[in-house]
């Protein structure tokens, strides 16, 4: 057989077995359609990253498919705020869990998009290492600080933080860096505080050489880290999915605030199924302590947003010229006053 | 007529390397196995507990054959790389022969190429997802940029290096422009196209970690970064470092089987390896 | 015999295009050059006839010049050359190194333009190469990627499986390589794979071939061998040869006449017939007369220079001190 003919034949050979394979290893193109998903074009994906502060996302996912057999939101995990606002900006995500700021940001530079919801509240910790000198927020003076992103709210935590007690954005050096590389880098003490949504800081104080210097609840109440956000045009042309999904969220976060068991459970499922973490390590996030972190009192409510709005204008991420009616869309929020009683209080 | 035999019929000596194929295994396998015991011992001097010893990565890739997942990623990683080294040979050959053999092609397309080239695959990373979303077609489209420069750059030298002579001979032969390409400068460029599929090959491989970065749910290089968020898990991490390692090496010692075909071999040395 | 080609094998696989005058070449079955044997007793070559029909090559008055280097005067290579060369006939070019042999042999075969004058091949003006007139090249362009076989058969794409198939053994077996039909260039020696060039170059059934100091890059022995063989292979298929090479004897082995080409820029300093029978004794006085007669053209004395009479035998033009 001559040469052409016979590495022709392996590289066909080799081309479909690995198709077949990857297909049907790692896609459900062999899987039977069920009657899970209405039909494909109205399949709506939803963008999060694995990190508590998105919890409510798979935890919908989880209760829509297991309860109702609706999977119409189909969440899609990324690794990176990059790679997911890319996503979400080129419409290949409807929708997407993402940094308050970021969102309002990305309004001001036109893209038409709407913050609907609220993912979580508080849910952030800044971490030092066991054995070093800073024990407040002024010993930060002078250190270097990882910072999720530039449009994360936590830099505007430290922006905010420094302001109440007077000191200059200009005495620390904040580095961006990718959460899930931030335990190690302070293990190494190659940077003195990290800060970033859950679970990565908790990462640190398990392994036993995290210190906690503050959660977000001690500096800035009712903190708000990410946020739903929608296209405007699949608001216009798919409201009541937007509205189903809100919904679902809103149940997803009372259902994981009811009682520290569901949030056990959701440890355990979302470890397993979508995070790919240690549910120990989510379990942790969860209740220690129980409002370390919070899903419920979610609506979206000028107030908050204005507050960010200063705050991005100090730190030089938003020029105010977009306004709460511009990034922000309340109206799927039915119930805006849903203070519920944390029951955990209650519980140790 | 009586035929001849020609006193000068001999035919060379086929190359041998039994001599050497005794410290052809132990030889690496010693070196190996000391680097093991380097890499061992260094993580227990140095008392760390996120740097992985040797026997805990191996229970790492134990644990994901466990789940399944050993087998999931290396094929997923497979499936991109395969498709986008595929289109970058169709797209990278047909190319750089046309380049090789035009000099105004040369001429429009080289600044271009060249440009392009340095450009790392991860730069890339925010148009291919604007381009293709998070679907199995933007690692590939990263892979395909990384693999098809190179592979058009060295095709178009191979056929700029064919030797004149095969040319004039062919010319002499009355061939028309497309039988000269495909019986004399196609397979007198083969050797050294063959040579930058390899090279290609090995850089599509290498570029699988940064492709997979976009958010895809299955892969080697998903492998890592997921066993990053995944918290103090670097021995998987490590773990899929080898597979990538592992699996590039038997990618290059099988497209390495093509250079043994008779009509290719004449380019490569007779100790070549 | 030469009047029947077709049924004699020896005569040449094809039937010849020009059916060739009786007498343009003898025809000796079996020649065998024989080195050191006297055979002067041989009857010589008869004498060409004049013809009516044009010659099968004839370069008029070619010049060539090269461009100069970063826009410097032109170097003149070839003047005012004048050669024909008969059907059938043996004609060697003979020159020392870099006197522009292998130039005016490209472009007698059409790869090169003359500066000046033309070549023409049986009265028509040559544009381009031509498969009717096949050039062995110095540096051999025996394709590697192809077998023998396959090489052999390049030029008869045209051909049906079978007819090619019966052509190519035909000329593996007229060169001696049989048996090695399935083996690469690489697995062949220097002289096997001018075999295969030859083959290649015959099986297209070409009028004319050129050569270009096929065997310059083979050892002495291999040489020797090629040359007779060569010489056989000549009588059988009739076809008309020029050759070019720097070899001296080489070329009085070989050919009919032998065109002595001069220093940079060339012109032809004599153009001498080899009547000697063939085979050929190279220690016969005409040989050594011959050899001698070229020497003087090109301006050097092998007697002054090695000192000795019929020493340095096979004297390399390029090898000897010229002209000082």
């Amino acid at each position: 057989m001559s040469l052409q003919r016979k590495v022709l034949l392996a590289a066909i050979g080799w081309l479909s077995t690995v198709t077949l394979l990857h297909l049907w290893l790692n896609t459900s193109a062999f899987e039977k359609q069920t009657v899970t998903s209405a039909n494909p074009g109205e399949r709506f994906r939803v963008g999060f990253l694995p990190v508590t502060c998105h919890l409510t996302c798979p935890v919908t996912h989880f209760i829509n498919k297991s309860m109702s057999g609706d999977g119409t939101f189909e969440p899609m995990r990324f690794n990176g705020w990059p790679e997911l606002k890319e996503a979400f900006l080129s419409h290949h995500l409807q929708a997407s869990f993402i940094l308050a700021p970021m969102a309002m940001a990305l309004r001001e530079q036109g893209v038409p998009i709407k913050i609907v919801y609220l993912g979580h509240r508080d849910g952030t910790t800044m971490m030092v290492h066991k054995d070093s000198d800073i024990h407040r927020i002024e010993d930060l003076r002078g250190k270097k600080i990882a910072v999720p992103n530039r449009f994360s709210n936590q830099r505007l935590i430290i922006f905010r933080a420094f302001k109440e007690r007077g000191l200059s954005m200009n005495d620390v050096t904040l580095l961006e860096m990718p959460p899930p590389d931030m335990p190690a880098t302070l293990k190494v003490r190659a940077v003195d505080a990290i800060i970033s949504g859950e679970p990565f800081m908790a990462q640190s104080e398990m392994d036993g050489y995290g210190r906690v210097l503050f959660l977000t609840k001690d500096v800035w109440p009712e903190f708000i880290s990410c946020v739903l956000a929608v296209h405007d045009d699949v608001i216009r042309d798919h409201r009541a999915e937007v509205q189903r999904l809100v919904n679902g969220i809103a149940r997803s976060g009372k259902w994981l605030d009811k009682t520290m068991e569901h949030r056990m459970q959701a440890a355990t499922f979302a470890g397993k199924n979508n995070y790919n973490q240690d549910p120990k390590l989510l379990e942790f996030v969860l209740s220690k302590p129980p409002d370390r972190v919070k899903y419920t009192n979610l609506s979206v409510r000028r107030k908050d947003f204005e507050e960010i709005e200063v705050v991005g204008r100090d730190a030089g991420i938003l020029q105010g010229t977009a306004r709460f009616e511009d990034y922000a869309d309340p109206s799927f929020v039915t119930d805006d006053n849903g203070l519920q009683p944390y029951l955990w209080e209650a519980t140790p | 007529m009586k035929p001849i035999v020609p006193d000068d019929v001999e035919p060379s000596s086929s190359e041998s390397s039994a001599r050497f194929s005794y410290s052809a295994i132990e030889l690496p396998s010693l070196v190996a196995t000391a680097f093991l015991l380097v890499w061992d011992i260094a993580v227990r001097f140095s008392g760390s507990d996120l740097f992985p010893k040797p026997i805990e990565v191996l229970w790492g890739l134990v644990e994901l054959a466990r789940k399944g997942l050993l087998v999931k990623y290396v094929v997923a990683s497979l499936f991109r790389v395969t498709w986008g080294f595929t289109l970058a040979v169709v797209v990278g050959i047909p190319f750089g022969l046309l380049l090789g053999s035009n000099r105004l092609a040369q001429t429009a397309f080289n600044p271009l190429i060249q440009g392009f080239r340095p450009i790392s695959p991860i730069a890339w990373i925010p148009v291919a997802i604007l381009w293709f979303g998070v679907s199995d077609a933007a690692p590939v489209f990263l892979i395909f940029l990384a693999s098809v420069f190179p592979i058009t750059v060295s095709t178009a030298a191979a056929v700029k290096s064919v030797q004149s002579v095969y040319l004039r001979a062919a010319d002499n032969f009355g061939l028309t422009r497309m039988q000269l390409f495909r019986r004399v400068i196609f397979p007198a460029s083969l050797p050294q196209i063959i040579t930058g599929l390899r090279i290609g090959l090995g850089i599509a491989w290498l570029v699988v970690v940064a492709a997979e970065m976009i958010a895809v749910n299955s892969g080697l290089g998903y492998l890592i970064i997921d066993a990053r968020n995944a918290g103090k898990r670097y021995d998987l991490v490590v773990a899929g470092m080898v597979l990538i390692g592992v699996i590039g090496w038997v990618l290059d010692v099988l497209m390495r089987q093509i250079e043994r075909f008779p009509s290719v071999k004449w380019a490569y040395g007779t100790t070549h390896d | 015999m030469i009047d029947a080609p077709a049924k004699s094998r020896g005569a040449g696989f094809y039937p010849a295009r020009n059916p060739m005058k009786p007498g343009l070449v003898e025809n000796l079955p079996h020649v065998r050059l024989d080195f050191g044997r006297n055979m002067i007793e041989q009857p010589a070559s008869p004498v060409r006839t004049p013809r009516s029909e044009p010659p099968a090559v004839q370069v008029r008055d070619v010049w060539m010049l090269f461009p100069g280097r970063h826009g410097g005067r032109d170097i003149p290579v070839l003047e005012r050359i004048n050669v024909e060369v008969q059907s059938g006939e043996f004609v060697c070019i003979v020159g020392p190194s870099g006197c522009g042999k292998t130039t005016l042999l490209n472009i007698i075969a059409g790869f090169l333009k003359a500066s000046r004058g033309e070549v023409l091949v049986e009265g028509q003006p040559v544009h381009g190469p031509d498969p009717r007139r096949i050039v062995i090249f110095q540096e051999g362009s025996v394709f590697p990627w192809l077998n023998v076989r396959t090489n052999v058969g390049f030029g008869l794409s045209d051909k049906s499986a079978a007819e090619r198939e019966q052509i190519v053994q035909h000329y593996i077996h007229m060169v001696g390589l049989t048996g090695f039909e399935s083996a690469y260039l690489r697995q062949l020696s220097g002289g096997m794979r001018q075999r295969v060039e030859i083959a290649r170059a015959l099986a297209a059934n070409p009028e004319v071939l050129y050569m270009d100091e096929p065997f310059g890059a083979l050892d002495y022995f291999t040489r020797f061998k090629m040359r007779a063989d060569l010489i056989r292979i000549w009588q059988q298929e009739r076809k008309t040869i020029l050759f070019v090479t720097h070899d001296i004897d080489e070329a009085i082995q070989l050919a009919d006449r032998v065109v002595v080409l001069g220093q940079r820029p060339s012109t032809i300093q004599l153009i001498s017939p080899v009547e000697l029978p063939r085979p050929r004794d190279l220690n016969s006085p005409m040989y050594l007369e011959i050899r001698d007669r070229i020497l003087d053209a090109l301006g050097m004395s092998l007697r002054g220079v090695v000192g000795g009479n019929g020493i340095g035998r096979s004297a390399g033009v390029g090898d000897v001190n010229i002209g000082s």
